[in-house]
């Protein structure tokens, strides 16, 4: 009896354990932040929103390089200097200045090592920055809005016929 | 709390302990403080044309700089030398730039020598106490007392540091490298009269007859060797070229060949004049080739009398059949090709055995010829006998006339101290070092003032012995200078200005930079009016200039007065008794001569030929290693007359039964954290026998003792020969 018991309890442990590993594996495990909380409550909808200013004024890399770039310190600091300096996160900004500290802000959008994602292309063929970005201009704060899946890529790519051969991104 | 409530909770933790571990953070993005300048792009490469100086084949080279760090290095496809390809050591040479030990500051000693104990000093402070006991030695009218010792440097430096030593007074000027190819030029004055190294046809030749010259690993240019090695194998529809390796050793060349002939060491000028009398005999010789070199070939053959076959047999320890078969299919295959190598060179007999390989070439009018061998018109002359300079120059060190040494180099690692070299270096009162890390001569001195790496530095490459066109190749920084160091040119020309007078005048340059661009513009010999910031600006983006005219010097030519080769019997450090086996140190592929051993890329590079990673080991024959109850992997003790070492066996099928070998570079003192402590430095074996102004440095015999079973030897896989299992492996 003892032992029919051990070996029934010892079968579910073993099914449970496949099973959990299988779960692991199908799994979604993008636990990632969408939506991080910055260090600075940096506002997209009153730069590129309410104030108008176009994406590639910041992230000025993305015409020419695989990375979009973001503002140094001190293109944050030039404009500062003159509006609105004495909001409580532009004294922040400046403390960091001051500190000769960079800003730590929380990546939110970032592929694996072994995809190659060139930015300049794909501005280059005139995709909206909105269409992976999602409509920035209306977020406070950053929030990802696609799932940067291998599925998601290659439907777009088919979409618009652009190459989905392997070599394309891993390479 | 009940016991299953508790074992409940205690799962769910851990599997949520588990879960959080698989969870992915989301990284940081740090922006600029303030953005690089014009030109740099995030996230997008730059590459700059520059130069290799990893050894003295000067490859050409590009480098991808990204967001102002060098990144990778490859050949470029330009260079005549390389025509884009590159070896590891080349390619290893970015580590030398973030190597984690470099030596970030000048340095002042302040504990006893090799300690490693220094402060740290300001360049002008640096510069100050150089110049101060230059100007000592200026006062006491003894400028005689300044030794300058560096590796063969050519092009503007070479001028430069002439320029220094001779302006200032002193004759004690030492260039020096253990494997410098000197025997070969020392031979090449006495067959043809001039100096010039070879330039080998290896891609057109249809026959390679190499006596212990390791074109693929290590002579000469083995870039450019290696390529046209595969393109004489496979580069040509209808012929494939046939290789015969003569040497003890079985080199990644040897194990290329078609064919091995294991010569007794020493034996190989021997056995080419055996070949030459079999081809002079049987009148398989190019009769042409002999007339245009005035000579005739009964008297030659007169004068190889004594090289008849049984004796050569039994001078090489060869199969008389193969000899034979050997000879006869050089002579009758054309174009052929004889080349002479360290291997041979660096016997008690290496000047004349090599000069019997170049009767080799001349008996089957391979002089001058496509497949055959020319003169190389890069570097045309260069030192005959560096070693003999630098045997002076230690006399001179011992009886305490060197009051300053200043050192570029790592002299204490390089030169066997069979040579005295290290108790002279200790009598000097002064020594400076230009070393980017702590090595072994820079543990010693009293001064160090750290020159830039390569990839910081300026300068003009001439390569060695691998065009027949002259190729000056250039090297720019690539990056800002990382540290606060200075390039070994700018400390010269600021010491200069620091002595003032005679010096300051002599050496009137503000930078290195525009003494190189002084010393380019005049070989471009440009008309006045044309711009040469223009043709500057060209050189620097090609990598140098690569069309040089077409070379003034006349091909070889059996000099008049030249005696016919005729090599001693080859003298051995060491009583056969004593000692039974002769002693190889061969350039190791990963580090050359040394210097590519404080790069981790090339301490993890498995040896070619036995696969062993990191240390040092020594090959032995299989029948020896049984005889002697040695095991793959044991360790054992090597002893000559000069010293012991200890290191682990490896028991390898292709060497001589009476011969074992031993790679160079490892065993270095100091040179960082990678080369620190790794294996040890078979230099300190070699003996010198006689008082022989000659580098003999394979001539020395050794014995060997198991020690025991644990050698700690890693190897990256099971090599041929392998007779235990129990191997740490990786």
């Amino acid at each position: 009896m003892n032992k029919v018991r051990l070996i029934i309890g010892l079968a579910i442990v073993t099914v449970a354990i496949v099973a959990a590993s299988v779960l692991l594996y199908i799994l979604p495990l993008d636990v990632r932040d969408h939506s991080p909380v910055q260090p600075l409550r940096f506002s997209h909808k009153l730069h590129a929103g309410d104030n108008g200013i176009h994406c590639l004024f910041c992230h000025s890399y993305a015409l020419k390089s695989p990375a979009a770039g973001i503002p140094s310190m001190e293109e944050c600091r030039a404009c500062h200097l003159f509006i609105s300096p004495n909001a409580p996160e532009i004294k922040k900004l400046m403390k960091y200045w001051e500190k000769r500290e960079p800003i730590p802000w929380v990546r939110v959008y970032s592929l694996p090592d072994f995809v190659y994602f060139p930015h300049m292309m794909h501005v280059r063929a005139k995709l909206p920055c909105a269409a992976c970005h999602g409509e920035v201009a209306t977020m406070e704060r950053i929030t990802r809005s696609a799932s940067l899946k291998m599925g998601w890529c290659l439907n777009c790519h088919q979409k618009h016929k652009a190459s989905i051969d392997c070599w394309t991104c891993h390479k | 709390m009940k016991r299953r409530t508790f074992l409940q909770l205690g799962t769910i933790i851990a599997a949520s302990a588990v879960l959080d571990g698989c969870r992915s953070k989301n990284e940081q993005l740090i922006p600029y403080l303030i953005p690089p300048d014009e030109g740099v792009t995030p996230g997008k490469g730059t590459y700059y044309a520059s130069s290799c100086n990893a050894c003295p084949a000067g490859c050409g080279i590009l480098v991808r700089v990204s967001e102002g760090r060098a990144k990778k290095i490859e050949g470029n496809p330009d260079h005549p030398i390389n025509r884009g390809k590159l070896c590891a050591r080349g390619q290893a040479i970015v580590q030398e730039l973030y190597h984690p030990d470099r030596v970030p500051h000048p340095l002042k000693r302040n504990g006893p020598r090799g300690s490693g104990a220094f402060t740290r000093i300001s360049w002008q402070e640096g510069i100050g106490l150089l110049a101060d006991k230059l100007k000592a030695l200026q006062r006491e009218q003894n400028t005689n007392g300044l030794a300058l010792l560096t590796p063969h440097l050519r092009g503007t430096l070479a001028e430069l540091t002439s320029r220094f030593m001779r302006t200032f007074g002193s004759t004690n000027h030492v260039s020096y490298e253990l494997l410098t190819p000197d025997l070969l030029r020392a031979a090449a004055r006495r067959s043809f009269g001039h100096p010039s190294l070879p330039y080998y046809d290896i891609a057109e030749t249809r026959y390679l007859l190499s006596f212990g010259a390791d074109f693929v690993e290590n002579h000469l240019s083995p870039v450019k060797y290696g390529s046209a090695f595969g393109q004489m194998r496979q580069g040509r529809d209808t012929v494939r070229g046939h290789f015969t390796y003569v040497g003890g050793r079985m080199s990644l060349t040897a194990a290329s060949a078609d064919r091995w002939m294991p010569a007794k060491p020493g034996s190989e000028g021997a056995l080419a004049l055996g070949m030459a009398r079999l081809i002079l005999a049987e009148s398989l010789y190019d009769s042409g080739a002999l007339a245009a070199n005035g000579l005739e070939a009964k008297k030659l053959l007169a004068a190889l009398d004594r090289y008849d076959l049984p004796r050569v047999t039994q001078l090489s320890g060869l199969p008389q059949g193969a000899i034979a078969e050997v000879a006869r299919e050089f002579a009758s295959t054309r174009p052929a090709l004889a080349l002479a190598g360290e291997m041979v060179a660096f016997q008690s007999n290496g000047p004349e055995s090599v000069r019997a390989v170049h009767l080799l070439n001349l008996l089957v009018g391979s002089l001058n010829r496509p497949g055959g061998i020319y003169p190389d018109a890069g570097f045309p002359s260069g030192p005959e006998n560096s070693f003999a300079e630098l045997l002076a120059l230690i006399e001179t060190m011992h009886g305490g006339n060197v009051k300053v040494a200043m050192i570029h180099g790592d002299p204490l690692y390089s030169v066997p101290p069979a040579t005295g070299f290290h108790d002279a270096l200790a009598k000097v009162p002064f020594i400076v070092s230009f070393s980017s890390l702590l090595d072994d001569t820079a543990l010693h001195a009293d001064l160090v003032l750290p020159d830039h790496a390569a990839l910081e530095s300026w300068g003009d490459v001439i390569p060695v012995a691998g065009t027949r066109e002259p190729v000056v190749g250039l090297m720019q920084p690539v990056v800002e200078p990382l540290f606060d160091t200075r390039q070994f040119p700018e400390v010269l020309l600021a010491t200069a200005h620091e002595l003032g007078g005679r010096m300051a005048a002599a050496l009137p340059d503000e930078s290195y930079l525009e003494l190189l661009k002084g010393a380019i513009r005049k070989q471009a010999g440009l008309e006045a009016g044309v711009d040469f910031e223009a043709t500057w600006v060209d050189l620097l983006q090609h990598g140098g200039s690569f069309k040089g005219k077409s070379s003034k010097l006349t091909g070889y030519r059996w000099g008049s007065d030249a005696p016919p080769p005729l090599p001693e019997d080859p003298d051995f450090a060491g009583d056969p008794k004593t000692y039974p086996f002769h002693l190889i140190v061969y350039p190791s592929t990963a580090f050359y001569d040394g210097r590519g051993a404080p790069y981790p890329w090339l301490q993890q590079l498995p040896d070619p030929m036995t696969t062993v990673v990191w240390g040092s080991w020594v090959e032995i024959n299989p029948e020896t290693a049984a005889e002697l109850g040695i095991g793959f992997g044991d360790l054992v003790e090597v002893t000559s007359p000069q010293g012991t070492l200890r290191l682990p066996a490896v028991v390898y099928p292709g060497i001589r039964p009476d011969m074992v070998a031993v790679p160079l570079g490892q065993g270095h003192g100091g040179m960082g954290r990678y080369a620190q402590g790794q294996g040890v430095n078979p230099l300190a074996l070699v003996a010198r026998q006689g008082t022989k102004q000659q580098p003999a440095w394979n001539a020395t015999r050794v014995r060997i003792t198991r020690i025991s079973g644990k050698g700690e030897l890693v190897t990256a896989g099971h090599p041929q020969g392998s007779l235990r299992s129990e191997l740490v492996e990786i």
